[in-house]
Order: structure tokens, then sequence, then C-alpha cells
């Protein structure tokens, strides 16, 4: 058994111990050191991610390949970006605990653990160590009323949705008889094999599945824990959660279902197609920026779901590129919206953004360049995102959900730009207070990831390929 | 044993079935307090561990089993975490009514 | 590995400046800036030179893969071939002496200066990249970046609101020009499933006898690409119709006028052409649009040089009205001389430029030349490099426009065509009038009664030398570069020095017929420029009261050229105003249609869409779960019934 498979994993998480110790003994001051050390301990995870070998160890129930390694990553740049963004935030909502940077860190290791999953059982118990931690980071600001709503929905939904989830592996073990992702894939090669009760678990599968990535119609905590969590809270779920969860859904799709395509691809579509319609309509009439982020990302967690129903490493090639490019302008969006202080108070209103350009042209043309990207506008990332995912359906022949998407995308570039008319044409407000450094920082490097994605696509959309062809064995 | 009917897998799958039911309708029909959907959770889960049990029992495979002591471990920490967050909604609230819980909509 | 350095030193140059410019002040920012310029002035030249002679092998320099999508392969990758290293050459060292004298320039100036010097370095680059491009998307960015970099660098003073409108004008009348360059592009690709420069040429053949069937008629495929992509060259280089902006861009600072418009970015449009040149070989009828658009444009703008008063302006028109001649070469096939007049007007035109900043330097932002006169004596080394690039410009024996203008007129003679006679005629035209208003300058400016108000007049002063040196090697130039040139660009062996790089319509002799024309016709282009100088003299050094007087008598020619043959006006009431009605029509019901709810298309289903998805969301625990309960079940049944 090569245990040193997971040895970021378990790195990772003995770094979390101590930071915890750490964090208790010492009195005061605590949360700022804690965060560092956290960025440190991502930082050496992320090493060890990338030069250790890959394998399939604890007898089949721990994988590590280009697609656990990519994703992962990911994950760590996700969990950092928002580690970074929180500092400032915390400290003036009166939240700067070491509890904080300690779960955040522990959610890491579910959330490395997911990607890593070749087996039900290691799915399940990551999952809900991340779940289990986002509960209470959802909860975090527990003075806050609003905070504490968040928290009780994500928590009773969550769980819900983990029971779903684990009835619909209950009902695969029993009807297949394994729970080991190789031995499924095997046995499930002859479609005969798949009996009703083996489909009905599968869909209670991709339905606890679905919850993670807030697909529609098991988006409904978003919006509510979105706006209600403190944002610190709100940029953590918005980026590695859903790499994360989308991972998952992925390998679990390709790997032990993956001959099962032909039963659940209607199933991904119907799911990708409410998640676009709903992204675009819903966000229409929102006025606050948290919620209508919420919804937006309903939408592009929709899009990526286009490449998962093409089934076709291409479609899979489609779906991680265009989580590279969302959790960096996701990350790059929150950094702004983080921003928005006036007189020490974070404001949420879109009207609170009104002429910003005049008050502050660098904060309003790093927002404007992140919507532009998030409404598809060439050459921005978010059009590289979705023309890959485009691709891959019609290459494969789904022209409705190339053709739904698009429209989608033009229904939703609609509130993307009007929050740039009111950053640029409206009459400014009273100028927001001074943005700290890091928050500068997070906002020019994801921004010119964004602005100049496509002049270097090439590596990046290379190593999602060999990441999903990895998949397909 | 004579007269009465042997206890297949079949009958181990009707009761979780009707367990998850009630545990699912327990969760949304409720009006009243949250913690009977705590309670509506946990039934869920017992579902899913007669479940495994039985299947494991069925297959003559340890997996399930293996499963269930983690599903178990796994709910346990899942209550103590929705417990800490209902008092902490109660101290900010003043109520742990269901149909107190929407301040946030739309 | 020396060709990469001048490619993406600039970019380095640039990088430093505008995102350390902050933190390392604007000294460092700008030192950076030239640094990176510098070792771009000294590479290019040298791989250009280990080209040509020292036996270094053409090629392409891969860098990286761009996009792959489908059958759609794009690398970055730099051509290494005699037209992209000339280039490459002389944007290097041209860009290089201007960031030097912007030094000087800029250093009064109450702005961020690094910002100003970022932009200018960025815009070498891209310029870099849109000559050294393997492929047509690889070129359309540096075409955009150019475009975005000019409109930056209009813009630069951007609280005043002549600045702002003129970077807006330029930005609109590019996208005209961009659009038919993008459908261009996006033909060849159709037509020969590819865009690198390459696989172009070497399936010209195959394809020569296609053509597309539109409202009745047909065109060949050549002639359709190639005039769509003469219209995008057209818009970049201030041809004809689309010359509007030129004008008004020199509302930036005067480097940026020396560099962009008149040096650099307008010739891309002339470089298109060139490196398309296999291409428009094979379409006959563009190339002669090619040349009468040149013809017209030359003779049109050098009408309007004759009377502006900014002294900047006469020279943006001179500029336009070169490019002209640029075209007009081009359009008859005589693409070494185009190109080669393409260099030398670099040289002698970014020349005068700078001694225009330097007069507008001197007289602390004055730029009308009215107000000037008499400085000859106060700004001396302005003064005689000024004369060198006028003498350059004018085509007078031994400076470079002797060289490079005239042979462009003689190859249009010798195409032997209605069209090459026609753009000689015109070209003779303008060659007097460029006598005329390039001695008008020099005189109204450096001689006479000084006529600015006293206290400028008292303050005029030479420039520091960081501004004069540029000047002086430029002047070198302007003197050298055609005498020193012309035998191996154009001579009887252009053939080897272009290496394949710009190719002639087989059957098309004008390069040699060049060298046999009629005695005469070597002299005219000549004597036509000493002519145009001859009636400055007589106007403005014998005569001063008499352009006044003609100015009256002919006041209604006088307005019209005055008024740039009244183009803006035209396009103002044919394009603009319909333009702001009609957004303004669209904004306003679209406004209401969404606003006020008036139960009206796709907006209001949206909205209604939009009210029942958010009416669902209730807030309540129940309700979410139930939604939740009901997904599942309808994806089971969609499972059961069509899985």
């Amino acid at each position: 058994m090569n245990w040193a498979l997971a040895l970021p994993e378990i790195v990772l998480a003995a770094c979390g111990l101590l930071i915890l110790v750490i964090g208790v003994l010492r009195k005061s001051d605590s949360a700022q050191l804690c965060s560092m050390l956290t960025l440190g301990a991502f930082l050496v995870t992320g090493l060890l991610v990338l030069t250790r070998p890959g394998g399939i160890g604890y007898y089949g129930q721990f994988t590590v390949d280009s697609f656990a390694v990519l994703t992962k990553l990911l994950i760590l740049i996700g969990a950092a970006l928002s580690l970074m963004l929180s500092f400032d935030y915390n400290d003036r909502q009166g939240i700067a605990r070491f509890e904080y940077p300690v779960l955040i860190l522990f959610a890491t290791v579910g959330m490395m653990g997911m990607v890593s999953a070749s087996s039900l059982m290691t799915l399940y118990v990551a999952l809900e160590l991340q779940s289990l931690a986002l509960y209470v980071l959802a909860a975090f600001a527990r003075d806050e009323l609003r905070s504490s709503e968040a928290g009780l929905k994500y928590f009773v939904l969550g769980a819900l949705a983990s029971g779903l989830l684990l009835y619909g592996i209950s009902l695969v073990y029993g009807f297949s008889g394994t729970m080991d992702f190789g031995v499924l894939a095997h046995a499930l090669g002859s479609p005969a094999q798949a009996s009703a009760g083996l489909i009905v678990g599968v869909v209670f599968v991709i339905v606890g599945l679905a919850f993670k990535i807030s697909a529609a119609p098991f988006h409904m905590w978003t919006p509510d824990v979105y706006e209600g969590s403190p944002t610190s809270v709100t940029v953590f779920l918005a980026t590695a959660p859903k790499v994360a969860a989308m991972a998952l859904l992925l390998r679990v799709m390709a790997e032990p279902f993956g001959h099962l395509l032909a039963s659940w691809q209607l199933v991904i579509e119907v799911v990708s197609i409410a998640s676009m319609v709903l992204g675009a309509l819903a966000a229409i009439g929102q006025t606050n920026v948290k919620r209508l982020m919420a919804y937006s990302s309903i939408g592009h967690m929709g899009y990526a779901l286009i490449g998962l129903a093409v089934g076709t490493p291409l479609g899979m090639r489609g779906v991680l590129v265009y989580l590279i490019v969302y959790i960096f302008m996701s990350a790059g969006t929150w950094a702004c919206i983080i921003a928005m202080r006036r007189q020490g108070l974070a404001v949420e209103k879109i009207e609170d953004l009104s002429g910003l350009a005049r008050t502050d042209p660098g904060l309003a043309l790093a927002f404007a360049i992140f919507m532009f990207s998030m409404a598809g506008i060439p050459p921005l990332s978010g059009f590289f995102g979705k023309l890959y995912v485009f691709l891959a359906a019609v290459q494969s022949g789904l022209w409705t959900l190339a053709i739904i998407g698009v429209l989608t995308s033009v229904v939703g570039s609609y509130y993307y730009l009007r929050i740039v008319k009111v950053m640029y044409f409206d009459a400014p407000g009273p100028a927001l207070d001074r943005r700290p450094s890091m928050l500068g920082f997070v906002a020019a490097v994801t921004g010119v990831f964004t602005l100049f994605f496509f002049l270097f696509p090439g590596p990046l959309v290379a190593a999602a390929g060999t990441a999903a062809s990895a998949l397909f064995g | 044993m004579v007269g009465t009917m042997p206890v297949g897998v079949g009958h181990f799958l009707v009761v979780s079935a009707i367990l998850l039911v009630l545990g699912v309708f327990g969760i949304f029909l409720n009006r009243k307090n949250i913690i009977i959907i705590m309670m509506s959770i946990e039934l869920i889960l017992l579902a899913v561990n007669l479940n495994l049990v039985a299947f494991s029992g069925a297959l003559g495979d340890l997996t399930g089993q293996v499963m269930a002591m983690f599903v178990l471990t796994v709910a346990a920490a899942e209550a103590a975490i929705g417990l800490a967050i209902v008092v902490v909604y109660f101290r900010n609230r003043g109520s742990i009514q269901v149909e107190d819980v929407n301040l946030m909509k739309g | 590995m020396i060709y990469m350095l001048a490619v993406f030193a600039p970019l380095a140059g640039a990088l430093v400046a505008g995102l350390l410019g902050r933190w390392i002040g604007d000294r460092a920012a700008m030192a950076a800036s030239v640094l990176g310029m510098a070792v771009a002035a000294v590479c290019g030249p040298l791989a250009w030179a280990m080209l040509e002679w020292g036996g270094a092998p053409a090629g392409t320099i891969r860098i990286a893969t761009w996009i792959q999508a489908g059958s759609f392969h794009v690398h970055w990758a730099l051509r290494y071939d005699a037209l992209s290293a000339v280039m490459v050459a002389m944007v290097g060292f041209v860009s290089m002496l201007i960031h030097v004298y912007s030094v000087g320039y800029m250093a009064h100036d109450s702005y961020r200066r690094y910002r100003f010097f970022a932009y200018l370095s960025l815009f070498t680059f891209a310029m870099l990249m849109l000559v050294t491009a393997n492929n047509l998307l690889q070129l359309f960015f540096g075409w955009e970046g150019v475009g975005l970099c000019s409109y930056l660098l209009i813009g630069y003073w951007y609280d005043r609101p002549a600045a702002c409108a003129a970077a807006i004008k330029a930005f609109v009348v590019n996208r005209i020009g961009d659009l038919a360059f993008a459908i261009g592009v996006a033909m060849l690709f159709l037509t020969f499933g590819s865009i690198g420069f390459t696989t172009i040429f070497a399936h010209l053949a195959q394809h020569q006898t296609e053509r597309y069937h539109i409202l009745g008629g047909s065109i060949r495929v050549y002639e359709l690409i190639a005039i769509l992509l003469f219209i995008g060259a057209m818009g970049k280089s201030a041809q004809l119709f689309l010359h509007v902006w030129l004008p008004d861009a020199m509302e930036g600072p005067t480097p940026v006028s020396a560099l962009i418009h008149a040096a650099t970015m307008v010739t891309a449009g002339v470089f298109l052409v060139a490196r398309m040149s296999p291409l428009f070989d094979q379409a006959p009828a563009a190339m002669t649009l090619v040349a009468v658009i040149g013809g017209s444009t030359a003779f049109f703008a050098a009408t309007i040089g004759c009377v502006q008063n900014d002294i900047k302006r006469v020279i943006a028109y001179s500029t336009c009205s070169q490019l002209g001649y640029m075209f007009l070469g081009e359009g008859v096939g005589a693409y070494p001389a185009s190109i080669f007049h393409l260099l030398t007007h670099a040289f002698f035109k970014a020349l005068l430029f700078l001694c225009a900043g330097s007069v507008i330097h001197a007289m602390s932002d004055e730029q009308d030349m009215r107000k000037m006169g008499g400085l000859w004596r106060k700004i001396p080394i302005t003064y005689v490099t000024m004369w060198a690039g006028s003498l350059a410009l004018g085509g007078v024996f031994p400076f470079a426009g002797y060289y490079s203008k005239d042979a462009i007129l003689e190859a249009a003679l010798a195409a032997h065509s209605a069209v090459g006679d026609y753009g000689f005629v015109m070209g003779i035209l303008a060659a007097v009038m460029t006598g005329f208003y390039s001695w008008r300058l020099l005189l109204m400016t450096f001689h006479g009664k000084p006529r600015g108000d006293h206290h400028a007049m008292a303050h005029a002063h030479e420039s520091p030398w960081v501004m004069t040196v540029p000047l002086m090697v430029l002047a070198v130039g302007a003197l050298s570069a055609g005498f020193l040139l012309h035998g191996i660009v154009i001579g009887p062996h252009w053939q080897y020095f272009w290496r394949g790089t710009l190719v002639l319509a087989p059957g098309n002799q004008v390069m040699t017929a060049m060298d046999q024309l009629p005695g005469w016709a070597y002299v005219v282009p000549s004597i036509a420029g000493l002519l145009g100088i001859a009636i400055a003299y007589w106007f403005y050094w014998w005569n001063p009261m008499l352009p006044v007087r003609l100015a009256s008598q002919f006041r209604p020619l006088y307005l019209f050229l005055l008024n740039k043959w009244y183009f803006d006006e035209l396009y103002d009431a044919l394009f603009v105003r319909p333009a702001f009605a009609l957004g303004k029509l669209l904004w306003q019901t679209g406004d209401e249609t969404i606003i006020d709810g008036v139960p009206n298309g796709l907006a209001d289903l949206a909205v209604d869409g939009s009210r029942g998805a958010v009416k669902i969301q209730t807030g309540s625990i129940a309700v979410y779960a139930f939604t939740m309960l009901i997904g599942l079940v309808v994806l089971v049944g969609i499972f059961l019934i069509w899985g």
C-alpha cells in the first residue's frame, strides 16, 4: 500500500492540527498569524501536489492522476485567493478569529480528498469533511442573524442532499456489489447490467452532487447563503468548492458510470438547461450584488455542465477550461465586491456602485473586465471558457444545448453590462473607502489573467486535455 | 419458523424506503420546529444505514458495514454542528420556528 | 535569438514601466522603457543585416501554441524574412530615437509620465508583432494592439475634450476598416482552411477561379478578399474616405504623432498590402482600386495641406499624401519602391514631426504658424534639421525622398496603363504642392517678422540635447538613406534583396521598365518639387501679401480647402447624426420597454421569467426542500422513461 500517495492531504491536515494548537495557545492576534500559516501550508501542499508521483493506493480508495493534480491545484489557488481576500474583511467585520483559516484548511483537505476519491466511500467521507466545515463557515459571523440563518439553511438543505447522495450510494452498492470505481466501471461494462435500482441510485448520486455545485433545481440554498454569509466566506464558497464538486461529478460520471452515458446524458442536459435559464433570468431583477453573483454562479455551472453532458474527453476538457477560467474571474469579481465599503460599513447594493468609474477608476476598470468576461465577451477569458464547451457540444451534435447556451448568455449579459453601466454612466455617489492593498493585488492578478488569457491559452488547454483524458483511462 | 415468511433483502429495502420518505417529508411538511428537521435528517441517515447493512449481509461483503460505521460517525459530527448552528440562530432570532427562517428571499 | 530580443525587449520595457511605474517612479520607468528600446534598436538592424549579408537563414521562430480548436490551429511565431526584418530594423531604430526625444519633450508634463512611456513601448511591441506576424490572426492582434495604443496615446491628455473626441473618432473610423479586414481574414480561412501566410501563398494557384455569387452578380474570391483587406488598410493608413481620423489624432503629444501617426502605425496598411502581395497580384481589379485610391489621396491630401495653419496638421496631411504615394506604387505592382518609400518616409516624417515638436516646445505649446515667424535664430538646430526633412519630403537631390518618391512615380508611368498615367499625373501635381506646403511651413515658422506674442517669443529657446540629438540622427538618415539604399533595395538586383517576400505578378515588368523610360520622366518629379518650392518663396518671401489677396479672391476655393473638402461635415450629416438619432430612438424605446413594463417582445418575456424564477425563492426551508424533491422525482422519471 502506497500511503505516500495522500502525502499532500496528510501534510495539509497535520498543518491544520498544528495551526489549531497554535491558535488556541496564543491568546491575542492569533487570527493573522494562523491565516499566514495556512497560506504557507497551501503553498507547501501545492508544491507537494505538483511534485508527487501519481498512482492508486489505499486498496483502490484513493487515486492520484493528472486530473486530480490539476483540480487540486485549482482548489488550492481558489482557497488561497479567498483566504487572502478575507484578511482585512474579517478584521473589520469583527470576525477575525483563528478558527476561520483552520476551517478553510480542513474544507480544503476535504475537497482534495473529493477529487482523488476512487470509491464511493472516500467520496462520501471527503465530501462530508468539506461540507461540515462549510456549514460552520457560513454561520461564522455568529452575532449576525443573516449569517446564522444562512448557516442554518445551508446545513438543513446540505444534510438533506447528503442524505439523498448516501441513499443513492447504498443503492448503487447494493445493486452492483461494490463501491470501487474501477470495479463498478467493469461491472457496468454491459448496459444490460444496469437494473432499475442501480439507475435510481445513480440519479440520487447526481442529485446529491448537483446540490453541491448548486445546479438548478437544487440551487435554492445558493442565493440565501451567498447573501447571508460573511462576504469572505461567500468568496470561498464561490470558488474552491465549486471546482471540487464539479470535478467530483466529472469523475463519478466518467469513471464508474461512464458506460451508462446514454442513460444519464439526458438528466445532465435537463439540469444544465435549467441552470442556464435560471441563472440568466433570476439575476435580472436583483439589487444585491452578492445575490446577483449567486444566480450568476448557477448559470455558470449550467454552462460547465454542457461539457459534462457531451460526455467525451473533449467535453470534459471544456469543463476543466471553464473551471480554470471561472475560478480566476470569480475570485476577481469577489475581490471587487469585498472592496465595496463605505465609511467602514460593507455595502452590497448595485446602486452603491454608481459612478464608481469617477471615484475609483482602477476598481471600476477591474470590475468591468470581470463583468465583460462573465458575460463571455471576447477576447476575455470567459469567452474561451464558453467557446470550448460550446465547441464540444456542437461537435457531438448537441445543438440544443449550444443554442440555449448562446441564447442564455445573451440574456445574461444584460445584467453584467448593467453593472458596468451603473459604474460608468450613473451619477457618482460618495466615494468608497480606500481598499486594502491585498484586495488590489488579488484583483490585479486575476484581472491580468482574465484579460490576457487569450494570449496563451495553449498550455492550460493542453493541461486540461491531459487531465480529461486521464478520466477515460 | 413455520408460518413465518423469511425476511429477505427486499423487506429491508421497503422499510428503509419508508424511513427515507418519512425523513424527507418530515423536512418540508413540518411547520413547527427546527429540531424536528434535525430528527428527520437522522431518520434519512438511518434509512441509509439499514440499506447498507442489509446489502452487506445479502452480498456477503463487508464494505457496506464499514460504510455504515463511517455514516454513523459523520452523522454524529453533523448532528453536533447542526445543533450548534441552531443554538447560534436561536441566540440571534429568539425563536427556532421553521416559518421564522425567512429573512432572505427573492 | 537576436530577432526575438528585438521584438520582446520593448514589451519588457513596457511591462516594467507600466506595472511598476507607480512604485519605481517616473525616472526609473523612463529608463527601463528607453533601455528596452535601445536593445531593440541594436538587435533589429543587426538581425536584418545578418539576414541580408550574414547568411542567416530566413524562417519562422515558433514561440507557443495560441489557439487550438478543431481544425483551427494558430501558433505564436515570428516570421524572419527580408520584409519583416527590414521593418523590425526600421521600427526599432525610429522608435528608440522617439523614446529618447520624449524624455525631453515630456519633462514638463504634469501627468505621471510612466504611463506615457509604457504605452509608447507597448505600441512599439504591438507594431513589431504586426510586422513579424506569421499568420493573419497574429497580424490582426498586432493591428488591434497598435490601434489600442494609438487611442490611449491620442487621449493621453484625457481632460482635454478635443483629445477625447479625437480618440473616439480614430476608434470609430478604424472599426470600419477593421470590420472589413476581419471579414477578409475569415474568407481567407474559408477558402484556404488556414490563415498562415506560408499555407495561403503555397495554395494560391488552387482557388484562382473560384467565384462568389452575390446579388445576381459574381466576383472572384481573390478580388473580394483583396478589396476587403485593402479597406482595412485604408482605415489604418488614412486613405481617402477613411482619412478623417488622422488629422484629429494630432491632439496627442507630438512624439506620439511622430511615432504612430507618421513613421510606423499608419504604414501598417502599406505593409499589409505588401505582405499579401502574392494575393494582390492575382486580383487585378483590386490593384486598380489600390492605385486609384492611392493617387487620389496623394493629390487630395496635398491640396488641404497647402492652406492649413496648424503646424502639426500640415505635416499630418503631408503624411496622408505620402501614404497615397505608397499605395500608388503598390497598385502598379512596384512593391519594392513602395516599401522603400515607407522606410525613407519613416525617417524624414519622424524628423519633421519631432522638429515641429521642438518648435512647439520652444513656443510654449503654440501650434498656429500664423503666430510664429522669425524663429530661425533662436532655434538653429531645429531649423537646420527641419530643412533636411523638408528637402527630403520635397524630393530634392540627394535627399531620401528624391530616390523613393521618384521611383514610385516612374513605376506609375512605366506601368503603361490608364491607372498608372492617372497616378503619375496626380503624383506630379501632389509633388508641386508638397514643395509648396513644405516651404510655406518653413518660411512661416522660421522667417519673416515674429508674429507671436512678446512673452512667448522672448521665451523661445532651443530644446535640450536629448531632443536635438535624435533630430540630428534622423536628419542624417533623411539625407543619406535614399542615397545609400536605393541601389540594393530597388536596383536591378532587388529580387535578391527581398528574397521572394515581395512578389510581382507574372508578366509585370514594372521594376525593369522603370529604368527604361524616356529621359524627361526622370526630371519632371524633381522639377515639380522645385517649382513648388519656388512658388512658396514667391508667395511668402517676396510677396507676403499675395496669399491673402488670393485667399480673398478665390474665397470659395480657399474655404473648400481650409475645411478639408467638407469631409467632416459630410460624414456628420450622412452618418453621425442619423446614427445618433437611431441610437436615441432605440435607447428611448428600449429603456421605456424595460422600465415601464410595456408588454413588448423578448425583453419583457425575460423580465416575466425573472419574476417567476424569483417567486419560488420564498426564503422558506420547506419550499427549498420541496423543490429539491420535485427535481429528484422529475430526474428519476426521466431516467426511468428515457434512460
